[in-house]
């Protein structure tokens, strides 16, 4: 190389024009040397244009002719690689960007705007162009006179630094370190002068190492007498050498993201010292797009520049959240504007085979849905990919001078974003047919999408066709994730709002997954709408990650479209369920979502991640714009990004929105909420007090040992067992315990011939027996009373004299009282330490065996007299409570279904028990149930005739579900936050409700549960988002400021944040 | 009980009026409806007879868990009375029961009257008179009456 250019520099100092022809290597004097004779200009450009500058294949082709030939010539001599188009083999049809699936497999990626069917022939480009030209002071390394004058060229020379053999692991390190990018000019000479300055040799080493520019330089001043360290200005034209447009790139989608992750590898690093180069090197010489996407050009470079800062050392946790949260009323002001929805949009009519009537507003959703996925088939002008910038060849030179154009090449393109280049214009390739569905909780997301595919079904051409990478492509069918609890409401709701037959649903979950989905879906009656979960998704993911082939799974199909309900189950952009997500196939991609940021302006990224929107989908674009903004407190500017991001993309309406004549657009039937108090039994309220004993103890003890902050969780533990023993005092006891006193119960009823429920007639036969063997006198009288209250002859109560008596209750010895005055005397008697005995025969008596009479059911024989037993350890205040009010409920209102809320389980499974006793029907759904049970205890529900109760947990319960056959909600116990017991009140007070809904919350007086409600509910929205904010020393310093108070105003101060952290851990 | 007397203290007070025992009465005091001015006749065949004996009954706060006071303010000479008006009855003491009432427990008063216990005695000097002399504590107490309880 070196001799070449000195060949070439004595040709400058003899006079002769050089003819523009490039200082690369391609000399013509070297050729003239190897064919003895000398070239005219326009023969050598024309040689050196077809051999790609490649001096050796020049000099052959002169001697085959071939150069001459025609305009196309084989290339694949070309030292540089192939050149061929690179246009994909298998090209998504909904794949805006590369596609991932593919490039798991081990195949070749395309960079789509490198090079398409109608691009601009590479070959037609000179080996390098023009670009522009900047000064520059470099400084000087030698001392000397008259080194360098002015209008005298210099060479930009990069020489690598000779790397030390490897082997040693000091010595890497060392290189590491002093990363080269020493820039030197040298004299015509080729005898190093100076050096260019540090910040300008940064990018420009890159640009010259990854063979992007080519540099010239001139002196334009230089002291006469230089010595070391002087400065020397230069002026450097810059060239841009073709084999930038021809180099292939790295793939460059989802590992952007992963860009300033812990292993940026060298391609990686590469990558971003070009894309940084690039846009340094067009500032400075000030080279302007003439075309980009219209964001301010200063700010735009600045931005990126700034997010393409070296990576942090500090290693980031691939499942941790980033961002900074989002003020409630940030959050508020971006909603505000995202919901201007106009009521007067235009409305569409769904196909015929959809079952469902729609609402005015449900049919403005289906048009806006159709518009977007019917988007591509109308747009007929082609615009350019967002991220990429036009930009002229220059057509002067820095003299003023004409430079030749090259034809049908005047402009080329930059990605400033990757730092990619191509002389091909982009092409919008087809931008994102879906959207987000972000109407409020209740305003039929699913219908409305249901409604769309029904409408707007996959052309008739569409026959099921496998490509070479294994992918079944143009399926007609339509792919639903959602939660697992949900399965089977998508699968029911599409079979609702479809005609008979139109619409073919498929749960593909669990044993149903073990089909093969390209057989399936290539088969005659495939199902239109596989429905699958999250964890599905994730599951196989893992399996393809793992190498596995995933054939017939949910990767092998490109789906017609996918819908993402819940959509907020991938908010985070890291964590692998949305990487999955990102992964699927499809032309059309949706998600739904009630909340599409739920607090940080990262969970939309990765909504719009998924639906492949360009620009946003790079993250290095969204961080430039929206993250490093937002966390610079330029809120505005972000969030006005945000709006434009959000604007053609979300479709949102909130439930208090008004129709414009004033009507709600939901009209909902009332909501009535009655707080139910519930006062603990002593033996009950015992317990708890004991509980709360204990429990301030430790917080006192760890107060004053000063060891607050560490102790939360046992406190925590302890607060959860005074929850719960306000439901049920069993549920905070060792099972194996309560089973043991369970079984010595059951031993002494054996032996006293009592149980929990006993039926009069039956003790009546059993007495009359024993009294004609054994006549005794309580016999007798026992079943004197039994007779007496067989035939409702009521006396007075013992104690009170009421006639008749409240809740009658005889004891084992059959003696009757009001129930309350019978516990009221047990407990008077036990508090002066005598045993209880029964005030009419004087045998002992106690709480346990005390039963109810309870009278013929209510819609069933009328003969039956139960005698239940009260206290039996399987009830409870507030148990009781909530039997009683459906006791009444089943006689005032039969057929009315209701839902139990409770977040115990083990609450639930006391519950059960306790409805079976009163023969009330019921049906039970947690967490724990498998998805086909879940559907059958839905199913059963609904279905049912005649009134029935639901058991739900909160947790598995309380979202998605629609239960609006059910008019009664009960809550048995408070959560933290209201807006929990909201969402699950909602799951009966929705759209489809036709009736006014009662919510009955259980609250038992004088307990955590009723501070919970008054005080912690209330104020919770403050301590969340003040504690919130603070660091756990902040945090700390707080409580400690607020010593002053009583210890139950510390009490619940931590008990509010106690569940603050247990909520975000 | 300041929210007001108790049903049954009512119910009691109201049959106490409506169905009177024989040679009972028992009226409450206007200003406090737990408290009871009572006479009781002295049972025929007793050394009793012919006396009217007034008491004073108090049914405490959680009566009727627990038996209500009763004391004789009409001096007799009984063994199981004291000089103070005390009576010592099982009922009124450990063996009261909710089931017993303001009626029935000055029942066994009357009954009392009627069949002094000195092998369970209160009134210790009494007592032994009784068994000692019989007739001559019948005597007294007969003077008693007539001094004390007919006037």
């Amino acid at each position: 190389m070196a001799e070449t250019h000195l060949i070439k520099r004595r040709k400058v100092e003899n006079g002769e024009s050089n003819e523009a022809i490039p200082d690369d290597g391609f000399d013509p004097d070297m050729i003239a040397a190897v064919i003895g004779e000398h070239l005219p200009g326009d023969t050598l450009r024309r040689l050196k244009d077809v051999s790609g500058g490649n001096l050796e294949r020049a000099i052959n082709m002169y001697f085959d002719g071939s150069w001459n030939a025609s305009s196309s010539f084989p290339q694949q001599s070309n030292a540089f690689g192939p050149l061929q188009p690179m246009s994909s083999p298998r090209k998504r049809p909904a794949a805006s960007s590369s596609s991932h699936a593919t490039e798991r497999r081990g195949e070749p990626s395309s960079v789509t705007a490198t090079a398409a069917e109608s691009g601009v022939d590479l070959k037609s480009m000179p080996g390098r162009r023009y670009l522009g030209a900047f000064g520059v002071g470099g400084w000087a390394t030698r001392s000397g006179t008259s080194l360098l004058q002015h209008g005298q060229e210099v060479r930009i020379e990069r020489q690598k630094m000779t790397s030390k053999p490897q082997g040693s692991k000091k010595a890497t390190i060392v290189r590491r370190k002093t990363q080269d990018i020493v820039v030197r000019f040298t004299d015509p000479k080729g005898q190093e002068v100076g050096r260019l300055p540090q910040e300008t040799a940064e990018y420009i080493s890159a640009l010259l190492d990854q063979k992007i520019i080519a540099l010239e330089g001139t002196c334009v001043y230089a002291p006469e007498q230089i010595r070391t360290n002087d400065t020397i200005f230069l002026q450097l034209r810059c060239y841009m050498l073709r084999e930038a447009f021809e180099r292939r790139l790295a793939p460059l989608d989802s590992e952007t993201t992963d860009f300033f992750g812990p292993k940026e590898t060298e391609d990686e690093r590469a990558m971003r010292m070009r894309q940084v180069g690039l846009v340094k090197l067009f500032s400075e010489i000030g080279l302007e797009p003439i075309k980009s996407n219209g964001l301010d050009q200063k700010s735009k470079r600045a931005a990126i520049l700034d997010s393409a800062e070296e990576p942090k050392a500090t290693q980031p946790d691939p499942e941790a959240e980033e961002g900074k949260e989002l003020e409630q009323d940030q959050l508020d002001a971006l909603y505000r504007k995202a919901q201007s929805f106009d009521f007067n949009s235009p409305e569409a009519e769904p196909a015929d085979t959809f079952a469902l009537n729609l609402r005015p507003y449900q049919k403005q959703a289906l048009h806006w849905l159709l518009n977007k996925e019917r988007n591509v088939a109308n747009r007929e002008d082609v615009s350019m990919h967002p991220l990429w910038e036009e930009y002229p060849w220059p057509t002067q030179d820095l003299d003023g001078n004409h430079i030749p154009p090259v034809e049908g090449a005047a402009q080329f393109y930059v990605n400033p974003y990757s730092g990619e280049l191509s002389l091909d214009f982009p092409r919008q390739e087809q931008n994102c047919l879906g959207g987000i569905l972000a109407d409020e909780m209740g305003l039929g997301k699913t219908i409305e999408m249901l409604s769309l595919i029904h409408t707007n079904k996959s052309p008739s051409d569409y026959k099921p066709k496998k490509t070479i990478p294994g992918i079944l492509e143009k399926v007609s069918t339509t792919l639903v994730v959602a939660p697992m609890s949900l399965l089977s409401q998508w699968e029911l709701e599409t079979e609702a709002a479809s005609k008979e037959g139109t619409l073919k649903p498929f749960v593909y979950y669990g044993n149903d997954k073990k089909s093969n989905l390209q057989l399936l879906l290539s088969s005659k009656g495939a199902p239109d709408v596989i429905i699958t979960s999250y964890g599905t998704v994730l599951s196989e993911y893992n399996q393809v990650l793992k190498g596995g082939t995933g054939d017939g799974g949910l990767f092998s199909i490109c789906f017609y479209r996918i819908i993402l309900d819940e959509a907020h189950y991938i908010k985070n952009r890291l964590s692998k369920t949305a990487k999955a997500c990102y992964e699927l196939l499809s032309e059309h991609r949706w998600v739904l979502t009630g909340t599409p940021i739920v607090n940080r302006l990262e969970d939309l990224f990765s909504l719009v991640k998924f639906l492949r929107v360009d620009p946003w989908q790079s993250f290095t674009f969204w961080k430039s714009f929206i993250t490093t903004p937002f966390e610079n407190k330029e809120f505005l500017r972000a969030l006005d990004v945000v709006q434009t991001v959000l604007e053609p993309l979300v479709l949102r309406r909130t439930k208090d929105m008004k129709l414009p004549n004033g009507d709600p657009l939901v009209p909902l039937p009332g909501k009535t909420t009655i707080i139910e108090k519930v006062q603990l039994s002593n033996k009950e309220r015992e317990v708890y007090d004991f509980i709360q004993d204990r429990a301030k103890k430790t917080f006192k003890h760890n107060l004053e040992a000063g060891t607050l902050m560490k102790s939360y969780t046992s406190i925590l533990a302890q607060i959860l067992r005074l929850r719960q023993s306000c439901c049920h005092p069993t549920l905070i006891r060792k099972k194996e315990a309560v089973a043991d006193e369970l079984e010595a119960e059951a031993a002494y009823d054996v032996a006293n011939g009592l149980a929990d429920d006993m039926d009069l007639n039956e003790l009546l036969d059993r007495f009359s027996v024993e009294s004609s063997g054994n006549e005794t006198n309580a016999n007798t009288y026992g079943a004197h009373v039994l007779k007496q209250i067989k035939e409702e002859v009521e006396g007075e109560c013992t104690f009170c004299c009421a006639e008749p008596m409240e809740n009658q209750s005889v004891t084992s010895c059959f003696h009757a009282a009001c129930r309350d005055c019978w516990f009221s005397f047990i407990s008077h008697e036990r508090e002066l330490e005598k045993l209880p005995l029964c005030p009419s025969c004087r045998s002992p008596i106690n709480e346990r065996d005390i039963f109810e009479v309870v009278r013929g059911d209510d819609n069933n024989n009328d003969e039956e007299v139960l005698l239940r037993r009260v206290n039996s350890s399987h009830t409870s205040a507030k148990l009781h409570a909530l039997i009683a009010k459906l006791k009444d409920m089943r006689k005032t209102e039969p057929d009315t279904k209701a839902t139990v809320f409770s977040q115990f389980t083990s609450f639930l499974d006391l519950i059960g028990p306790a409805l079976a006793r009163e023969r009330i029907p019921f049906v039970r759904f947690d967490g724990s149930m498998s998805q086909q049970a879940r559907k059958a205890v839905i199913d059963q529900f609904k279905k049912h005739h005649g009134g029935m109760v639901m058991l739900l947990s909160l947790k598995a319960g309380g979202v998605g579900l629609n239960l609006t056959e059910a008019k009664r909600v009960f809550m048995m116990d408070p959560w933290w936050s209201f807006a929990v017991e909201a969402q699950a009140i909602d799951r009966v007070h929705r759209m489809g409700q036709m009736h006014d809904v009662t919510v009955h919350r259980f609250v038992v007086e004088d307990s955590v549960e009723e501070r919970m409600i008054n005080k912690i509910q209330a104020r919770k929205k403050f301590i969340a988002s003040s504690l919130g904010m603070m660091g756990d020393e902040e945090k700390k310093q707080v409580w400690l400021s607020f010593s002053d108070f009583f210890f139950e105003s510390w009490w619940w101060w931590w008990c509010a944040d106690a569940d603050y952290i247990g909520t975000h851990r | 009980m300041a929210s007001g007397l108790p049903k049954r203290i009512i119910k009691e007070t109201e049959r106490l009026v409506a169905e009177p025992v024989p040679g009972i009465h028992a009226v409450p005091h206007e200003d406090n409806l737990r408290y009871f001015d009572v006479s009781i006749h002295g049972p025929a065949q007793s050394p009793y007879e012919g006396g009217i004996f007034r008491l004073e009954l108090f049914l405490p706060e959680d009566y009727p868990m627990t038996p209500p006071k009763i004391r004789f303010l009409t001096k007799i000479y009984h063994p199981n009375i004291d000089r103070l008006g005390r009576i010592c009855l099982d009922v009124l003491k450990g063996n009261w029961s909710p089931a017993l009432q303001i009626r029935t427990i000055l029942l066994s008063i009357q009954a009392l009257l009627g069949a002094p216990n000195p092998d369970d005695p209160l009134a210790n000097d009494v007592a032994q008179r009784w068994k000692e002399d019989e007739k001559a504590a019948i005597a007294t107490a007969r003077e008693w009456t007539r001094t004390h309880a007919m006037t």
